[in-house]
């Protein structure tokens, strides 16, 4: 179990983490939303101990993070960063090979082999494991990475807005195994999306940020909702449904333009 | 993957060359020095040429071994292929600590014990050395150590600050102190502080085995600050804890054979670029026989064609090349 208690964080006097509590739900995928700069990661960070908070507890499994060892988080819960920057030269494969750290401290055993192959059949990135990570396109180094998260094979999955650079096509598959994950591996995981129909379809809950606060918490269906929304992201939504589906339409067609277009259709 | 076989065929390939450069300077010195200087090459002048070859020899190999595993676990720890400690200042600060030290000892009696032993004087200067770079390495490297550019400024400034210092030491000194400052600090590859070797060698031993028992660490921590963190690296308490080692290892080496600025570069990444490979666990090795290779090879040659000049200006020539060439990669200019 993931709680945070009354975590707070600050780079100089400004306060990015304000006073925030949050029980993350089990076996579920939780979906953090909010505008550039709400501190999502900030608070992804602060969960996976990667930054120490300034005041407040993160309970993992009832222990305070701050006093486990870092190897230890590291069995329980993956993370993925917003950015990757890489300075050696390896290939897919062999980053895979690095999420087993934590469990194999990098002498592979069989076991470990096994996960490794899982994990890049699972990203579909077997015909491209011999490929260095830096002759890959954008979103094939993304899969590569995700893939190391699946070999480190934590109860807890945390991503950073893990579609970046990711095409439609494996932007859905990626949301669906995330969903694999959570039903037949029983796994939690809690991602960054911008794009609030991803979090409206995939998602289990929805965690609503805005400057350093959670503001709206709860099962997804009621958190899309123009009112909510709109206090959130500051910006107009509209809600149309779609078979069983609710979709969040965000760009108004300017209607001067669409009149003026349709005039010039008729000319 | 790597191939275990070809990696162990490089190793060997290279222990040969360095048997066959360990050859090459014992002939050049025995022959050489004894042709030199007009003696006949009796039995007893051989064993004592070869006697004071074999422990200059050894010297060389620590020293040398020393600068690679030092060299590569700071590239590691900063993440960058360009800079050694070396180039940092690590040397200048030695300087500068042992002038203290003799200026101490002129005025405090049992500093003049201190700084006369050499074993004494080893540890006193070792301390001081892992305070002085531990504050300054950890402040600087700790905001921004991926800006080589920066880095390099900020070893250059620190050696003329630390260089001014010693000046300074140096003209309050009188003129018997000053003798044994330049004593302990004017060594080089010809002129060894060879009663450190004790003290050397098994620090060179102990030191390799400790940094290649975290090989794999070192290995997860080339994937930067926050996946080594997030794979269970305890990042920070590694990084300090292999400074400290640094520090400790330079302090060494240069008390032995003074400043070997660009040896560590050479050696690393020629060593990177023949075993094609991150790990550590070969790249430790590889790098600590190629270092040896190169100072023991040109020094074998600069003695067979008796040049006066040791041969740290002939590395420190190729050295300075192969970096701005290194610089010029990296950073495209
Ligand atoms: N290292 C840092 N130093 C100073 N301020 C920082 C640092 N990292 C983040 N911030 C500030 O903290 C705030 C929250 O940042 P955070 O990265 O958590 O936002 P985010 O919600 O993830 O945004 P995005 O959607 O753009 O990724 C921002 O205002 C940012 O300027
Ligand atoms: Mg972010």
């Amino acid at each position: 179990m993931i709680e945070l208690k009354q975590v707070s964080q600050a780079y100089g006097t400004q306060d990015i983490l304000k006073n925030v509590s949050l029980k993350i739900k089990e076996k579920r995928i939780t979906a953090l939303v909010g505008a550039n700069g709400a501190g999502k990661t900030t608070l992804l960070n602060v969960a996976a101990n990667l930054i120490p908070a300034k005041s407040g507890q993160v309970l993992l499994d009832g222990r305070d993070i701050c006093q486990m060892e870092t190897i230890e988080i590291a069995r329980k819960i993956a993370i993925l960063k917003q950015t990757q920057h890489l300075s050696m030269r390896i290939t897919v494969q062999e980053l895979v090979a690095f999420g087993r750290y934590p469990h194999s401290k990098g002498r592979l055993k069989s076991a470990d082999e096994t996960k490794i192959r899982e994990a890049i059949a699972y990203m579909d990135l077997e015909n491209i494991k011999e490929k260095f990570i830096d002759e890959l396109s954008g979103g094939q180094r993304q899969r590569a990475y995700i893939a190391m998260i699946l070999a480190q094979d934590t109860r807890y999955v945390f991503l950073d807005e893990p579609l970046n650079n990711l095409d439609i096509k494996y932007s859905v598959e990626m949301m669906t195994i995330l969903q694999k994950l959570v039903q037949e591996l029983d796994k939690t995981v809690i991602i960054v999306l911008h794009d609030i129909n991803f979090a409206a379809a995939f998602a289990d809950e929805i965690v609503a940020m805005k400057g350093g606060e959670i503001i709206r918490e709860g099962p997804a269906e009621s958190i899309i909702d123009g009112e909510t929304l709109k206090d959130v992201f500051d910006h107009e939504f509209h809600i149309i449904r779609v078979g069983e589906r609710k979709v969040c339409v965000y760009f108004q067609p300017q209607p001067d333009r669409e009149i003026k277009r349709s005039k010039d259709c008729f000319i | 993957m790597v191939n275990k076989k070809q990696v162990t065929k490089k190793f060997v390939f290279l222990a040969v060359l360095i048997l066959l450069s360990a050859g090459l300077y014992i002939y050049a010195r025995v022959f050489a020095k004894a042709f030199d200087a007009g003696i006949a090459l009796t039995y007893p002048v051989a064993v004592r040429i070869l006697g004071r070859s074999a422990s200059s020899l050894l010297g060389m190999a620590v020293s040398a071994a020393l600068i690679a595993v030092v060299s590569l676990a700071f590239q590691t720890i900063t993440e960058n292929r360009v800079l050694t400690p070396s180039m940092l200042g690590f040397d200048s600060v030695f300087l500068a600590t042992q002038s203290l030290l003799v200026y101490f000892a002129a005025n405090i009696g049992f500093m003049a014990r201190l700084f006369a032993n050499p074993y004494c004087n080893f540890f006193v200067t070792t301390g001081i050395m892992l305070a002085i770079s531990m504050l300054m390495y950890g402040l600087m490297l700790r905001k921004d150590k991926n800006h080589i550019v920066f880095l390099l400024l900020f070893g250059l400034i620190l050696s003329s600050i630390v260089q001014s210092f010693t000046n300074y030491i140096e003209v309050l000194l009188d003129p018997q102190q000053f003798q044994q400052l330049k004593a302990v600090t004017t060594v080089s590859v010809t002129n060894m502080n060879e009663r450190v070797i004790v003290l050397a060698a098994p620090s060179m031993v102990l030191l390799t085995f400790l940094f290649v028992r975290q090989s794999r660490e070192f290995d997860v921590m080339l994937l930067g600050e926050n996946h080594a963190k997030s794979l269970g690296v305890p990042y920070s308490r590694r990084v300090n804890s292999t400074l400290l080692l640094i520090a400790f290892g330079m302090a060494v080496t240069t008390a032995l054979i003074g400043p070997l600025t660009f040896l560590g570069l050479l050696a690393v990444n020629i060593a990177r670029e023949l075993f094609k490979t991150y790990r550590h666990s070969i790249l430790f090795f590889g790098s600590i026989l190629m270092s040896v290779l190169f100072l023991v090879l040109g020094q074998g040659i600069v003695e067979l064609l008796r040049y006066a000049a040791p041969v740290t200006v002939l590395i420190d020539l190729a050295g300075g090349a192969y970096m701005i060439i290194l610089i010029m990669k990296e950073h495209r200019l």
